[in-house]
């Protein structure tokens, strides 16, 4: 972190609005696609990377300088995606079930033949058969480039669990993606 | 030599790898460069997974959003108590009950723990107050008093959500203590093999979510479903766990 980066932290946990609106733009594009990665849906991750940075803003105060403030708002985007993504279910629980990612996660809606593989939905629906904690840890690897350390520290887990959660996704994620990539 | 699983080859991949001789051992195998070749390609096929483009005046928009809701109490960088009035006390009471009780029971396992180690009934450890030298059944009362007195202030936040006919962000603000004090005290019970009292408290943070960072912001429609959950179904259940917990001859 510059020393440039660690004044702006510092006025923006004093309150100032200025301040925090420089790491609002600064961030922006990067909380969304972690947040898209993770929900998987474009208006969602919108409100989670509003509702992260509402919980940054009021979090500031708390935020210590020793410890990377890039990890530190991942970690706020993180926890938001997993409650937004609880929410959901529990809100689908109360709904008529409609087709939608848990299904095309499930692969209920593709059409088994004749079509021509999307890599990229193949990507996004095994992404999503992943569980929450292994769809973070391997975005947050794969994707963020952060370290197992610090991904321990954004998912609030040991290290240990951490670098299980990630082999375990990367086992599912292979499984998947096997049969598009050719080497 | 060491079997190299997938699972180093990942780490490898990533650059995480331990073993200093790995990349030499996968370079000087052609069984292994070919599963590294394999398992790249697999995982650079990720890559293809690309987020829908944001113009390069998101940042603002993102800011547009959200200025209007970042009020100056939440960038207070000291003690929030200060500003607060009675009224929200409760809920930030539940939060450090929770805080202490964590605290406690934690204590009280490694103590458990160096009793078990020492085959000793009761653990005594020197310089310790004994008020804090906690047998089994002493954290067992302190979780469910200190549950119980959880419950008393949802059910008060219940209560009021309820019946009003609009939320706020000072009552997200309650919602959010009551969510993390509601995290902690499941942890607890989970730590103290209280499967019921945890699977009760988990079933409630899907709505203290909800109040937490929906309820202020929801259409009226959402706010009238989930005050209708509230009063059809929670406030009902979480007073009679609270009567449970209050009579200790019923196991939670």
């Amino acid at each position: 972190m510059t020393s440039t980066e660690q004044q702006i932290i510092r006025k923006a946990a004093a309150g100032d609005r200025v301040a925090f609106r420089q790491l609002v733009l600064e961030h922006s594009h990067a909380m969304f696609r972690l947040a898209w990665r993770i929900s998987g849906d474009q208006s969602a991750a919108d409100d989670i990377v509003q509702e992260a940075f509402i919980k940054a803003w009021r979090k500031m105060g708390s935020f210590r300088m020793e410890s990377g403030f890039r990890a530190w708002l991942h970690r706020i985007t993180v926890n938001t995606a997993m409650d937004h993504l609880r929410k959901q279910a529990r809100v689908k629980q109360h709904e008529s079930p409609q087709p939608g990612l848990e299904q095309l996660a499930a692969g209920a809606s593709r059409p088994k033949i004749d079509i021509q593989i999307d890599v990229q939905v193949e990507t996004r629906a095994a992404m999503m058969k992943l569980s929450e904690t292994e769809r973070a840890a391997l975005m947050l690897r794969h994707f963020e480039g952060h370290s197992i350390k610090e991904i321990a520290q954004i998912l609030d887990m040991s290290a240990t669990a951490c670098k299980q959660a990630i082999f375990r996704a990367v086992k599912k994620m292979r499984i998947e993606l096997a049969p598009l990539v050719t080497t | 030599m060491k079997h190299i699983t997938d699972d180093d080859l990942t780490l490898l991949y990533y650059g995480e790898h331990e073993n200093p001789e790995l990349p030499a051992e996968v370079a000087g195998s052609e069984e292994l460069s070919q599963r590294f070749d394999e398992l790249s390609a697999q995982l650079q096929g990720m890559d293809e997974w690309m987020p829908p483009a944001r113009g390069d005046d998101y940042g603002s928009e993102v800011w547009r959003q959200i200025e209007p809701r970042l009020t100056p109490e939440y960038a207070e960088a000291g003690p929030r108590w200060k500003t607060w009035f009675a009224g929200l006390m409760q809920p930030r009471l539940s939060l450090a009950g929770a805080l202490s009780l964590v605290l406690v029971a934690s204590l009280a396992f490694m103590l458990g723990r160096q009793a078990s180690q020492s085959e000793s009934p009761v653990p005594q450890v020197q310089g310790l107050p004994s008020s804090i030298a906690l047998s089994g059944m002493d954290t067992e009362r302190l979780l469910t008093s200190s549950v119980s007195g959880h419950l008393d202030q949802l059910n008060l936040v219940f209560t009021q959500f309820a019946n009003s006919p609009e939320t706020s962000l000072a009552a997200a603000d309650r919602a959010t203590d009551m969510l993390v004090a509601n995290r902690l005290y499941r942890k607890s019970a989970e730590a103290q093999g209280k499967q019921q009292l945890a699977r009760f408290l988990a079933g409630l943070e899907p709505l203290l979510i909800e109040l937490a960072y929906e309820a202020h912001k929801a259409t009226p429609e959402s706010l009238d479903r989930m005050q209708k959950e509230v009063r059809d179904t929670l406030l009902f259940r979480v007073r009679v766990m609270n009567q449970q917990l209050k009579q200790p001859n019923i196991s939670t």
